[in-house]
């Protein structure tokens, strides 16, 4: 629809940006029902796609791999907030966390915390590429992994800026990798696509 | 309203949409009052421009022609809420409300009440244009007037359709106007415009 001469830029659309204390309130209101899963991503409240059983069925083989391989040396989260900053609460697939005694009872856990986070990706390949593992990148998290189960390769990221992961290795089917918490791990790349 | 694929070919997340409902509950528990200037644009929650003294004199302008003007014949709301459907809910400068006031004690006007409705726009020209009013023609709005205070002119749209508004006029100083529904009605766009 157009009325006369159109201005160049777009209208600014200014979404309200909502905090982590706010998404607290939202969710102990009882707004988003039990199968509404969401995270808080810049203060953007995102749905998360309902995983297919090839995605659920990945992450519960990590969960499994990690648990007999490192025993007690991380604590293992799966699908649990992570607390990054004040607009910001994703939810990975998994993460492997520095122990601690409450294991993390009193609050999510930071991003210091974090030693390793996996994203498993079926449809949301880009979207977790584009914008998931960068929020990573810029809080510091010393390593990210994505497993694409659509192209069957793992996307290794190291050396965090604010900018982005410097460092990117693709792990082909026949390839191992290693978490940089636990050099002494390694997994073989068809074990964790399955 | 949705969001564009951009040109690089990021795919959007799927940002979680509300409903009125939720909208309703997030004040509850206040996440916001009702001073704040949100609306919610078929399930997006965002900010409005904050209301400079020159949009507000406009507004208080436009009360003060249409009161007089209108008696008994319509309600003049100002600053109220307009619920167009379930997932959008937006506060206009102005809007007529067919009579009685009584009937909106227990629900906001909907668009089979609101023969005319006006949006002020100076800073938000683009936004109330590209955003707002296929808003209000998607809902079947029969009547807006947008006053223009970038160009000096009131746009009068009319004729609503799921792809817009199909006739448009505009009315300069010197001009004067009537709503469709209230054709005997003259407002001088001198008035609202000086």
């Amino acid at each position: 629809m157009t009325t006369g001469a159109q201005v160049a830029p777009p209208a600014q659309v200014a979404h309200k940006k909502f905090s982590a204390d706010e998404f607290h309130k939202m969710i102990e209101g009882g707004m988003f029902i039990e199968d509404d899963r969401v995270e808080l991503l810049d203060g953007r409240i995102v749905d998360m796609t309902p995983p297919g059983s090839g995605h659920a069925g990945c992450v519960k083989g990590l969960n499994r791999t990690f648990a007999v391989r490192v025993g007690d040396r991380p604590i293992l989260s799966v699908q649990d907030p992570l607390s990054l900053d004040p607009f910001s609460e994703p939810q990975p697939d998994f993460a492997l966390l520095v122990p601690r005694s409450d294991i993390y009872r009193s609050n999510h856990p930071r991003a210091h915390e974090v030693l390793l986070v996996v994203e498993v990706a079926d449809s949301s390949v880009r979207w977790d590429r584009e914008t998931k593992i960068p929020l990573y990148a810029r809080h510091g998290i010393q390593e990210a992994w994505l497993v694409n189960l659509v192209d069957q390769h793992i996307e290794v990221y190291r050396e965090p800026s604010i900018k982005g992961y410097k460092s990117i290795r693709h792990a082909f089917v026949g390839d191992t990798v290693s978490p940089l918490a636990f050099p002494d791990i390694i997994l073989k790349v068809e074990e964790i696509l399955g | 309203m949705k969001q564009d694929k951009t040109a690089a070919g990021i795919s959007e997340p799927i940002y979680h949409k509300f409903n009125v409902d939720e909208f309703y509950k997030m004040l509850e528990v206040g996440i916001f009052t009702e001073d704040d200037r949100v609306e919610l644009i078929e399930g997006e929650i965002l900010d409005m421009d904050p209301m400079t003294p020159r949009h507000a004199s406009r507004d208080m302008m436009l009360n003060r022609v249409f009161q007089p003007l209108m008696g008994d014949r319509a309600v003049v709301s100002v600053h109220n809420p307009v619920r167009l459907s379930r997932i959008s809910e937006t506060l206009p400068d102005i809007a007529l409300l067919a009579p009685p006031v009584d009937r909106y004690k227990e629900a906001h006007p909907t668009p089979d009440n609101i023969p005319l409705l006006i949006e002020v726009a100076d800073a938000s020209l683009a936004y109330d244009r590209e955003v707002k009013l296929p808003l209000y023609a998607r809902h079947a709005i029969p009547e807006v007037w947008l006053v223009n205070l970038v160009e000096l002119r009131i746009e009068v749209f009319r004729e609503p359709s799921p792809q817009g508004y199909r006739a448009i006029r505009y009315a300069f100083a010197g001009d004067a106007i009537s709503p469709a529904a209230f054709p005997d009605i003259i407002v001088r766009v001198d008035e609202v415009l000086a």
